[in-house]
């Protein structure tokens, strides 16, 4: 069997922790980003409503 | 306390948070001494066993909220309760994904039935089905008061998954803060990474308390909107 | 208090029999996930017997799941859940109603299912059969002390078919390893005192959880 650096396997340890820790923060920011833009859809329609 | 007081404490959070990371890393990686018998390898044991005992840490919290939901009935807690369960899973998916690649190299296997290993992935479905829950309940009280519910049976089932499947073989090194192994001199490295995940815990459990807390008064507005068009 | 969950159960028990709606799906699901266990493990048809326990309970479990889903879904369809809900009792009386139903249904399906996995699997049993009984009376109650109040939570879903199995299992994953355990000790060992840890842990898991449930279950019928 090859034998394979260990090294390697720490190093893929530790990308994969920033990986799934980096995913998460982007799943909060996305929702985050598409709770703002939300926001601003009802306050538009709202301003809209308070003009006619 | 104020909103401005609020994103005062994030900011001081995320500083503390980002020199916090440097730190750990540092530790982790150039302080502590290299292990005898895997070399560096052991490093993974930092991060790995950290994101642990974090995760544990938010299944306790997920627990505790529950009840509080159910005794107050705030939604407050409810909040709480969810972002606690979230944080939980993504902690111990680093659990399950660094165990393996440590075990790999060490025992020659990605996978064994370990007691360990087989109760933290049990642990780990048991709150994705709590996640689960809370998708499919459409009704934000009932949601509440059913996920308070599984919330409790899935707090209170995790010690008796790990007894009864304990007596299977186990070839998990003992935790170390157990049975007092673990050399003197990688504590120093062991508790900073365990602090500084506590922060990262405190820090992304405010974020997602304020994301689900915004996300409910958001619906709250379209319905009011909908009344009003 | 055992009167009024006695006329929750046999309300259940006499529909049950009336109608044979979820009885006959489970017996019939049971058999076929034995049969498809057949062809699975065709590669170990020599050491089969090693294999039973986990077939056996792999099959009690899906179909108890089967059961359950009817339990309160059936109760939704006709909007019998809001005269259930109306009657002057505890709702925790309600619930163990239910969870008594659900065990006797799937206590006859497992004794059904065992007849047919000796003829299937070649077995000859004499003096196993009451350790049998006790293992499956005693896992059994266990699977339902959970299985009802989930089925209750899951009822409440828009996925409840789909959701109740993948919130199930987990719980109960205690439960399906003791009676696993328990089994294979009986069918392929001698010395039956070693099952004394499984049928320990599993009364446990059911006193915990019954009493759990029973206190809970007020909540997730909440209206």
């Amino acid at each position: 069997m090859e034998k394979i650096n260990p090294m390697n396997y720490l190093f893929a340890a530790y990308v994969a922790i920033w990986i799934i820790l980096a995913l998460y923060l982007y799943s909060i920011h996305s929702r985050e980003q598409s709770l703002r833009e939300e926001v601003r859809r009802l306050r538009d329609l709202l301003e809209k409503k308070s003009r006619q | 306390m104020d909103q401005r007081g609020q994103a005062r404490l994030d900011e001081f959070l995320g500083a503390l948070l980002f020199a916090g990371m440097i730190l750990a890393l540092y530790m982790a990686f150039l302080q502590a001494p290299r292990e005898k018998t895997m070399g560096d390898l052991q490093r993974i044991f930092y991060f790995h066993v950290s994101s642990g005992i974090t995760g544990l840490t938010a299944f306790a919290v997920n627990f505790a909220a529950s009840v509080m939901y159910l005794v107050r009935r705030n939604r407050w807690w409810d909040h709480v309760a969810l972002s606690s369960a979230e944080l939980g899973v993504m902690f111990l998916s680093i659990v399950l994904v660094t165990g393996p690649i440590w075990a790999k190299p060490v025992w020659f296997v990605w996978w064994t039935w370990s007691p360990r290993l087989t109760s933290s992935l049990v642990l780990w479905m048991l709150y994705v089905a709590y996640l689960l829950v809370r998708n499919y309940v459409l009704d934000p009280d009932r949601r509440a008061l059913v996920s308070a519910v599984f919330g409790i049976v899935a707090f209170v089932d995790a010690p008796i998954v790990w007894f009864s499947i304990r007596w299977w073989r186990d070839i998990h090194p003992a935790p170390m803060l157990e049975t007092g192994g673990l050399s003197p001199s990688m504590r120093p490295a062991f508790y900073t990474c365990w602090a500084v995940f506590q922060i990262l815990f405190i820090y992304l459990l405010r974020r997602r308390f304020f994301l689900e807390a915004s996300r409910q008064e958001v619906e709250w507005l379209q319905r009011r909107a909908d009344m009003v068009s | 208090m055992p009167a009024k969950v006695w006329t929750i159960f046999r309300k259940d028990l006499l529909i049950e029999l009336r109608t044979k709606d979820s009885l006959n799906a489970m017996i019939f699901f049971g058999i076929v996930v034995l049969v498809i266990f057949n062809f699975a493990l065709e590669a170990i048809r020599e050491s089969i017997r090693a294999a039973v326990p986990g077939v056996l309970w792999v099959s009690f479990a899906f179909s108890g799941t089967l059961g359950l889903n009817r339990m309160f879904a059936a109760e939704k369809e006709n909007s019998c859940l809001q005269g259930l809900l109306m009657v002057p009792v505890d709702r925790g009386i309600i619930y163990l109603g239910k969870m008594i139903a659900a065990c006797v249904f799937m206590l006859l399906t497992e004794a059904v299912i065992f007849v047919f996995s000796l003829i299937f699997f070649n077995l000859t049993v004499w003096r196993e059969i009451p350790y049998v009984v006790l293992v499956c009376l005693v896992g059994t109650l266990g699977f339902t002390a959970v299985g009802a109040l989930l089925s209750a939570i899951a009822a409440n879903t828009k996925m409840r078919e789909v959701l109740l199995p993948l919130i199930l299992f987990p719980v109960v994953l205690p439960i399906l390893v003791n009676a696993v355990e328990a089994t294979a000790i009986i069918l392929n060992t001698v010395d039956y005192r070693q099952l004394k840890l499984p049928l320990t842990i599993m009364t446990v898991f059911t006193i915990v959880f019954a009493t759990l449930a029973y206190l809970l279950f007020e909540y997730v019928l909440e209206d």
